[in-house]
């Protein structure tokens, strides 16, 4: 991941709910509310970016017996919620992942760094391994076709997040370049 | 929220990296990123003045707390600034390779999606302000430009920059699409060499006939 990849760049952006843990004056702003402090306790939907941070910096212990705490407790966001999760392992290809998060396994590997969730881990590898299958088959067909997926899978390709959509790409281009390759071998042999 | 016109920039160069052209270079959200930036900058230095430079984030945490988002979000419009203008001269250099005339870039693309009309070229070609670049990417443009010419002129005997398709005669016919003055090529002028030619069936002064 690069400092200027567009992609790790808008995964970033994506936003995560943040419990305050502390009143702050001056950041009203951060919940719609700029006139007043920021209340202790008040869960805000912040960027990747900004929630990472605010969660990993300690901030010292204000007496000696508190434990070092920061100044914001993170939580996992919708798109990877138990609703969504419990879906995905009953079918992975009825969940239009789109609709969760344009980035869903972007952020699913960022959250997954944050927080210590085998269960969810494997059901996002089983996900992208039965999707990907199917991708690579429409893509084929496509790539084949000349077509972009008309045909059936119009709704499961509506669905795609954007890793999906880049392997989709390269699959259909892969199946589009070789066919193009046989029909030039073809030409030269006469 | 801060960040906000940053991720709008960003947004643009991923609609930038799915384009076959080079959109306007966006100078108005690009100032007004660097507008936030100062003014988070500012904030920063109001928020430590009371402190007389003796600010201690355990004594006061919800002014550290503010002090880092500040902070963040400078950073943020960093990376954001930074990655629209490097998609941009990627894309730029990408097109000086290819040996577009690309300061006339504007008046190139009209000829692409007007499917090769050289009506359609010449027309806007004769408006300078049509080009999507921002002054400081032409004046990139040219020096890269220089730097290529410079680098490519130490193998006379190679055009690194030529097709890499190999040529199946030795000969083409070619229709001239845009006045490009008196050109004799050694071997005359409609059919020529295909190599002598292929600088300028880029630059669009030609069209290959097959």
């Amino acid at each position: 991941m690069s400092y200027y990849d567009i992609d790790a760049i808008l995964t970033d952006a994506e936003k995560v709910p943040c419990k305050f843990e502390l009143d702050i004056p001056e950041l009203g702003y951060l919940d719609n509310n700029p006139a007043q402090p920021l209340k202790s306790g008040t869960t805000v939907g912040l960027p990747l970016w900004l929630a990472e941070l605010l969660a990993l910096a300690n901030r010292a212990p204000s007496s000696a017996d508190e434990e070092a705490k920061s100044f914001v407790s993170l939580n996992l966001p919708p798109s990877l919620s138990n609703e969504v999760m419990s879906a995905l392992k009953a079918d992975p290809r009825a969940v239009p992942l789109r609709d969760q998060s344009h980035n869903f396994y972007g952020l699913g590997t960022r959250m997954l760094d944050l927080f210590e969730e085998k269960e969810i881990c494997a059901i996002l590898r089983r996900t992208f391994v039965t999707r990907a299958a199917d991708i690579a088959l429409h893509a084929g067909k496509a790539g084949a076709t000349d077509d972009m997926g008309i045909g059936g899978g119009e709704e499961f390709l509506r669905g795609l997040e954007e890793w999906e959509r880049k392997l989709f790409k390269k699959a259909h281009d892969g199946a589009k370049g070789s066919k193009e390759w046989m029909e030039g071998v073809k030409k030269h042999r006469r | 929220m801060y960040g906000d016109l940053g991720n709008k920039l960003v947004q643009q160069a991923k609609r930038t990296q799915n384009l076959a052209h080079l959109p306007p270079y966006q100078t108005e959200l690009v100032r007004a990123v660097t507008r936030e930036v100062r003014d988070l900058d500012k904030d920063v230095s109001a928020l430590l003045e009371p402190f007389q430079g003796s600010f201690h984030p355990t004594d006061d945490q919800a002014v550290a707390c503010t002090l880092l988002v500040n902070h963040l979000s400078m950073r943020r419009n960093k990376r954001c600034l930074l990655a629209y203008h490097h998609t941009r001269t990627d894309r730029v250099e990408e097109l000086v390779w290819k040996g577009y005339d690309v300061v006339d870039l504007a008046g190139q693309q009209v000829r692409d999606g007007s499917g090769n009309t050289s009506s359609a070229s010449s027309t806007t070609n004769g408006n300078g302000s049509m080009s999507n670049l921002s002054p400081q990417e032409e004046d990139y443009v040219r020096q890269y430009s220089d730097l290529l010419a410079a680098y490519k002129g130490q193998w006379t005997d190679i055009d690194l920059t030529g097709s890499l398709e190999p040529p199946r005669d030795l000969f083409i016919d070619v229709r001239v699409l845009k006045d490009a003055g008196e050109i004799q090529t050694e071997y005359g002028q409609f059919y020529v060499r295909q190599g002598d030619v292929e600088r300028l069936i880029a630059q669009g002064y030609l069209q290959k006939l097959s």
